[in-house]
């Protein structure tokens, strides 16, 4: 851990999260997922409620634990490690923020039934491609109708409930609605990750007040802040697959024995083992950054968006170099380190890629406000 | 007379110093990156900070220091750089300071530490030979006891600020037949020793700041031996404070990109997108590894820091300098092709010393294939052969 520290909660969560996945997470249970079609596995799902995973950014009226971000984000790093294709940043994160700020019926349903593991829940906000945040919305709520089309969404499952991002006049408005409802609708695509991901249109849909969860500046604040927290976790589950893949990396370049040598003893493999590990070290740095400028409010953070970039980044230079070091080996099915690899592929470009947040970092650098 | 600094809290500390620098500081020496203070610059400068009370934040004080806090450290040198400080050396303060008040005789101590202090002696360090770069240990420059003298012979080499010092501490071998780092021994001596020539050497950024020194029987007093004969190599390794993390911080890296950002503004490419991804990635860089080294650093407070951590940031720190450097000449055209100070778009620049005063520190304090091969061995295990 070396500069990494714990305090006593993160410690004895990450040691039950270690437990626990250790046990039902890893590769078998990716290929188990990924075998059975679904995007993620209820019952694994269910256990990690059981644990009080899914409710720990929801308040305790909700039956969440209300113990807050940076504990999340352990949770996130040891889910990364064994890659979890479970929707803990889609629902527990992106969608619990969401309810944690809201009142009414519905939402405390929904809440309970997240907490309880009984069901997921994705947010549908995106409209556009490679969009960052919360751009502008073509998804109207208009006279307790819902007309518009939303890309990229998330941890799709048979069973998940749907929060959906609208414009209601000049704000906007989140609405629950029933994925059965008719009039939505709905195609999904396999993600490299195991993860199912919708695109869906809502043709006039009926949506109660009663559905609309949260409105006005409320909505919106509560959206930037889940997408800021989603991003975040995102970051620390990249940062602990690729933890993972180097350790995995590093124990197979000092068994594998070519030349009469390890392998790992090769100066131009050890160099390159060397900067993918200090890679790992300012990714984690720098998402802990991020965590900071959250923590104080702030949605829109330089570092948020350099941390992005850098755990993207890294994670997939890091399944690259995974599958070179293993040679041909590490081109087959059957090798493990292409599960990271194509899980990074996922996690890396999900929520706005490295590329896109380093512009995104550039452009609050350039902002007057934050020059010095 | 003096406030003690610690009692003051982090800001009020921060203010404090912040506000001496405003009322004192040469504003002809506000050139970070390329000015480093040499010669009557340096005496003038440690003897302000001397007599203000702002001398060797990382000395104890009952060494006349300051005996800062890890995290008061940190600011006195953040402020420092803030304010677009010149760089200075001060290797009498910084390096053999912690040595002689850790292995120092209180003889050593007392004849040595105040000058250091009052900013009068500038000591330059004997280490590396023209055989002897990064396999520092197997140095060759003998000393042989003689009666009360050691008999040196040989060359030091890449001796900085070696015409502005009045006195050097070095490494000597006094036993051949022991293993490389078994047989070295630590000496001080004065510069004016019959027997020590100086050479000046010019570097790329046209600076004559180090020199090679010859040793041709010059003999050192016995006393001015530092710690126990053939120890030298464990005294060597002795760092105070701040020290330890200074080679990872991203202050060159932090000043350059200022530069970058000027210029950028000054030549009106900030909407050139390919700049722009570039700039975008330094950024980020810059900004990652900041958030490295104040992690770390809170770390040493802690006392936690892994040596992995420090010479790995010595790594990122020197190559993101590079690349910056390297950028700004690159959206220069063909202004990186002008050896003196020129103007670029309106902005006086230096582009040639910035972009050679980035080559050096990837080689010097271990050369950065070496601190890849340390972080290496920790890391990944020793290589078998």
């Amino acid at each position: 851990m070396g500069w990494r520290v714990d305090n006593d909660l993160q410690q004895m969560l990450r040691e039950s999260a270690k437990a626990h996945l250790s046990a039902n997470g890893g590769p078998a249970h990716f290929r188990a997922v990924r075998a059975h079609g679904h995007g993620f596995d209820a019952a694994a799902w269910k256990a990690m409620a059981e644990l009080g995973w899914t409710g720990i950014l929801l308040t305790e009226a909700q039956g969440g634990s209300e113990l807050g971000l940076e504990p999340a984000l352990t949770l996130a790093e040891e889910l990364g490690q064994a890659l979890s294709p479970e929707p803990f940043v889609a629902s527990a994160v992106i969608a619990a923020t969401l309810l944690a700020a809201a009142q009414g019926g519905a939402a405390q349903a929904l809440a309970r039934a997240l907490a309880a593991g009984e069901t997921s829940i994705t947010v549908a906000w995106q409209e556009a491609r490679g969009s960052i945040g919360l751009g502008p919305l073509e998804t109207v709520l208009h006279q307790g109708r819902l007309n518009g089309r939303k890309l990229f969404v998330p941890a799709w499952h048979d069973s998940t409930a749907l929060l959906v991002a609208a414009r209601e006049g000049d704000d906007i408005a989140i609405v629950s609605i029933d994925p059965a409802t008719p009039g939505m609708v709905l195609e999904t695509r396999v993600m490299t990750d195991g993860s199912h991901e919708a695109s869906l249109v809502f043709n006039a849909i009926a949506v109660a007040d009663t559905a609309i969860i949260l409105r006005g500046r409320e909505a919106r604040a509560a959206l930037e802040r889940a997408l800021a927290n989603g991003t975040l976790a995102l970051c620390a589950k990249l940062d602990g697959l690729t933890t993972r893949l180097w350790h995995m990396t590093a124990d197979y370049l000092r068994q594998r024995v070519q030349f009469d040598q390890p392998i790992a003893d090769f100066q131009a493999v050890r160099h390159r083992m060397v900067d993918l590990y200090s890679g790992i070290e300012l990714a984690a740095a720098s998402w802990r950054a991020g965590l900071k400028d959250i923590e104080a409010g702030q949605s829109a953070s330089l570092a948020l968006h350099a941390a992005k970039a850098r755990c993207s980044d890294v994670a997939l230079e890091m399944g690259r170099w995974a599958i070179q070091y293993h040679g041909a080996f590490g081109y087959t099915e059957e090798a493990d380190v292409g599960l990271y690899l194509n899980s990074a592929l996922r996690w890396a470009s999900w929520l706005g890629n490295a590329a896109a947040h380093r512009r995104a970092a550039l452009h609050i650098h350039g902002q007057p406000e934050h020059q010095a | 007379m003096m406030q003690d600094l610690n009692l003051l809290s982090d800001d009020a500390f921060r203010a404090s110093w912040r506000s001496w620098l405003e009322t004192h500081y040469p504003s002809e020496w506000r050139r970070p990156i390329t000015l480093r203070l040499r010669g009557e610059q340096e005496h003038r400068w440690l003897g302000m900070l001397f007599q203000h009370g702002w001398r060797a934040p990382a000395w104890p004080k009952q060494h006349g220091g300051l005996g800062l806090s890890f995290a008061k450290q940190l600011i006195y040198h953040q402020e420092l750089e803030q304010y677009g400080a010149a760089r200075f050396l001060d290797s009498g303060g910084v390096l053999l300071g912690p040595i002689l008040i850790k292995y120092g005789t209180p003889a050593q101590q007392a004849t040595y530490l105040p000058p250091i202090l009052r900013g009068e002696e500038i000591w330059c360090q004997g280490y590396s030979e023209p055989g002897s770069g990064s396999d520092l240990a197997s140095l060759r420059t003998t000393a042989i006891l003689d009666g009360d003298h050691f008999v040196v012979n040989g060359s030091k080499i890449w001796t900085t600020m070696v015409k502005e010092s009045s006195r050097m501490f070095l490494l000597v071998r006094t036993n051949k037949e022991a293993k490389k780092q078994a047989g070295i021994s630590f000496l001080v001596m004065d510069m004016d020793t019959p027997g020590v020539t100086v050479r000046p050497i010019v570097n790329l950024a046209g600076e004559d700041e180090f020199g090679q020194v010859f040793f041709d029987n010059a003999r050192i007093p016995r006393e001015n031996l530092i710690h126990e004969l053939n120890a030298g190599w464990t005294v060597a390794k002795t760092l105070l404070g701040t020290e330890r993390i200074t080679n990872g911080a991203p202050t060159l890296s932090r000043q350059s990109f200022e530069i970058l950002e000027a210029l950028t503004a000054a030549l009106d490419l900030a909407d050139d997108t390919g700049i722009a991804d570039r700039r975008a990635a330094l950024l980020c860089d810059l900004h990652d590894l900041t958030a490295l080294h104040a992690q770390v650093s809170d770390a040493v407070v802690r006392g936690e820091a892994e040596d992995t951590a420090l010479g790995l940031m010595k790594v990122l720190a020197s190559e993101l300098f590079q690349r910056i450097s390297e950028e700004i000449l690159r959206i220069a055209q063909e202004d990186a092709g002008a050896v003196a100070p020129t103007d670029v778009g309106g902005v006086d620049a230096d582009l040639h010393k910035i972009f050679m005063i980035a080559r050096p520190p990837s080689i010097y304090a271990g050369a950065n294939e070496v601190q890849r091969n340390i972080v290496a061995r920790i890391v990944l295990g020793s290589a078998s052969r």
